[in-house]
């Protein structure tokens, strides 16, 4: 295959994007005081026409020569970039490392039908490698091969024929589209709206009748406060609208491919074996409706997201709980979670935090009415106590783990709850703790690290304030699992639950035939058909390939 | 289960030192410039001292509660005064492994290994307290540990 070049109608785009400004700059120069340079007199405007012509010369020269720069190929095992119109750069990025393509495409972009792609690879929020521009259908075909050269069935070269059957999972139609909308809050927006008014709320009062009494400023406050939440409202569901507009999961052989957006498309997929964790979550109002939503998270990041590193985009913003549920299954074979709940005890434990809780707020207003005298009825946070009871039992309740056949499960939270579900084969540490709190009671949790992105937050799936004893075996149970999961690996098996591609029996046996006896003191040069065996796929994969960044990527 | 090196609680006592030295100097510093009615004159030595002792007390219970073990498959920790935390990392799951040994512990002699994973605790295992040979030697082992697992196909 020969190098590839960028789309031709690139070099205009690039130009109109990067010299617009400079020229809405210049045409507001000429509209306005251009017409007087102070040495050019009446040859004004010509200079300014010839100054900008100039620009506009050598902004067409420098991204003609980077498109002419700019070659890429997709070679059986890497993907080369050459660039640089002053500065060269040739790089090769081991197709193992890639995690997601992602392709963006803006409502102009869309309209001339170019395409911008984005190679992620493990390791937080960088983009390794992107195209801008190529056409959508090179695009396309570079998501595609690229997926196809993974699975490494360029081998049997049937090529271009071998179409992955491509079946739509999931499709947000309006109805669910209108029930994001309609959840959805951005409060940013009072935050701005404050700032913009506050300069304004002085000019207000200004005109307001004096000694109005406190009764408008309760008015006003709650009016303003209803208006805030109005906007953050219509804010948050115009957002949520243009993000997940069209949006749709489609299952290929093995990949999960998504778009969405209305302004600006995002189309990406994501390979099945980088897949971490897949996380459901709800809130009261939407378990109380019936609804929840997916995520689920590779190493990698996620397109269009900005600054806020939330994990992959391949998130079901919101469906049906059985939706959910079957999509799941459909993505990783979990089964039917049965959780395990932590002991009763525990219930005491939470009963007790919010206990010292309410007990602060109480003591707190008995200091404020001490210092300030009577205003305020100490006493009445506890009132609370019986809410903090019912608070602490449904803690307890929706807390829980469960160890399927290929995946554990945990589940926390009653406002934000989050079920994680984590194939055994992605734990990477298992970490065990116990404040003092919890020993006194016998409790531990256990908290099972994965390389996903949502867990950088501290948002790991964990089984809290389990029995003590239960943790010491859990740990243990983990540990050997994993143990038989990555064996089960390499055997052939893709990824997780997927279904085994390779005749097990067979692969069983050469994989005992290459593992030898290895003693520990053979350590690194060890017999060499262990190595030749090791580094295809299944064992390079679960060293560096989709676990995060390699040892060289720079810690 | 492996303990530390013993002189690693110096490090600690050393650490704890400086914090005390800190309180105490920005307390000191207070009760200088500002002299506050409420803080008597000895309140910096007094509150140094308590944080020393502390430290000192914490470094103590901290060396008795560390352990580390080399097992099968995994590297097995376990530390922690008031919160106890045991980690078990997977040896499939070492990316690498580093020896590393910060000027103080040059000083008293010591070293540490530290295990990088993907995960998204991954420095979090570190092993201190270690003679600057037994770093050496135990980053080896790992490393090795780490290759063999990668080979190591037996169930």
């Amino acid at each position: 295959m020969a190098a590839r070049r960028l789309s031709p109608l690139s070099v205009p785009y690039r130009v109109l994007q990067r010299g617009g400004s400079i020229v809405a700059a210049l045409a507001f120069m000429l509209a306005t005081g251009g017409f007087s340079l102070p040495f050019a007199g009446l040859a004004g405007p010509l200079v300014l026409v010839g100054l900008a012509s100039l620009a506009a010369a050598v902004f067409v020269g420098y991204e003609y020569a980077y498109f002419r720069r700019f070659a890429y190929e997709l070679t059986a095992d890497t993907f080369d970039i050459e660039s640089g119109v002053f500065a060269r750069r040739n790089r090769e990025i081991p197709l193992r490392r890639i995690q997601n393509v992602d392709i963006s495409r803006n409502v102009v972009q869309r309209a001339v039908g170019i395409a911008a792609v984005s190679f992620e690879t493990a390791g937080g929020g960088d983009t390794e490698a992107s195209l801008r521009f190529v056409s959508f259908e090179e695009a396309k075909r570079l998501q595609r091969e690229l997926g196809r050269l993974k699975r490494g069935a360029s081998a049997d070269a049937d090529g271009e024929s071998s179409e992955p059957d491509a079946r739509v999972l999931f499709e947000l139609d309006r109805r669910e589209l209108a029930i994001l909308g309609a959840l959805s809050f951005d409060f940013r927006v009072p935050g701005v709206l404050f700032v913009f008014f506050s300069g304004a709320l002085t000019f207000v009062t200004s005109f307001l009748p004096e000694g109005l009494g406190p009764l408008l400023v309760v008015v006003g406050v709650f009016v303003l406060l209803l208006l805030g939440v109005l906007a953050s409202w219509v804010a948050g569901a115009a957002v949520a609208v243009v993000n997940y507009y069209d949006f749709r999961l489609v299952r290929s052989a093995d990949e999960l491919q998504y778009q969405r957006g209305l302004l600006q498309r995002y189309d990406g997929s994501i390979p099945f074996d980088k897949v971490q964790t897949l996380t459901i979550a709800d809130n009261p109002l939407k378990r109380w409706a019936g609804y929840a939503t997916l995520l689920v998270e590779t190493a990698g990041y996620a397109p269009g997201q900005g600054d806020s590193s939330r994990g992959s985009e391949a998130a079901v913003p919101v469906a049906r709980r059985e939706r959910i549920e079957r999509l799941v299954e459909d993505i990783e074979p979990v089964g039917t979670p049965e959780f395990e709940r932590p002991p009763k005890r525990t219930r005491r434990r939470y009963f007790g935090r919010y206990c010292i809780v309410i007990g602060a707020a109480a003591a707190a207003l008995y200091g404020a009415n001490a210092v300030f005298g009577q205003f305020l009825a100490w006493y009445a946070p506890l009132a609370l106590l019986p809410v903090a009871a019912v608070a602490a039992h449904y803690k307890w309740k929706h807390r829980g783990y469960w160890l399927g056949e290929n995946h554990v499960v945990t589940r926390n939270g009653v406002l934000k709850r989050e079920t994680k579900v984590v194939p055994y084969y992605r734990i990477q540490t298992v970490i065990d703790t116990r404040t003092i709190f919890q020993r006194r009671l016998g409790l531990a949790s256990v908290t099972v690290d994965t390389a996903g992105s949502l867990s950088i937050g501290g948002q790991d799936a964990a089984a809290v304030d389990i029995d003590a004893e239960d943790a010491d075996a859990l740990r243990g149970e983990l540990e050997s699992r994993l143990r038989i999961a990555v064996a089960a690996h390499r055997r052939g098996r893709v990824g997780m639950g997927v279904e085994d591609e390779v005749d097990v029996a067979e692969s069983v046996e050469s994989a005992e035939g290459g593992s030898g006896e290895g003693s520990m003191e053979d350590g690194d040069d060890a017999d060499p058909f262990v190595w030749g065996e090791t580094r295809d796929d299944a064992t390079e994969d679960a060293r560096r390939g989709d676990d995060g960044p390699p040892d060289d990527a720079g810690r | 289960m492996n303990r530390l090196d013993p002189r690693v609680q110096l490090l600690w006592v050393a650490s704890a030192a400086v914090s005390a030295l800190v309180v105490g100097g920005v307390l000191f510093a207070v009760v200088a410039f500002l002299s506050p009615p409420f803080l008597p004159s000895w309140t910096p030595y007094a509150a140094a001292a308590l944080v020393f002792l502390l430290g000192a007390a914490t470094a103590v219970a901290r060396y008795r509660s560390w352990g580390y073990e080399v097992r099968e498959d995994s590297l097995y920790l376990e530390r922690g005064v008031f919160t106890r935390v045991r980690t078990v990392v997977p040896f499939v799951r070492i990316q690498h492994v580093d020896s590393s040994r910060g000027p103080i512990e040059r000083v008293v002699g010591l070293a540490s290994t530290v295990v990088y994973t993907a995960g998204s605790r991954g420095a979090d295992v570190s092993v201190p307290g270690l003679t600057a040979d037994g770093a050496d030697e135990l980053r080896e082992r790992l490393k090795r540990l780490a290759i063999r697992s990668e080979g190591d196909d037996a169930v």
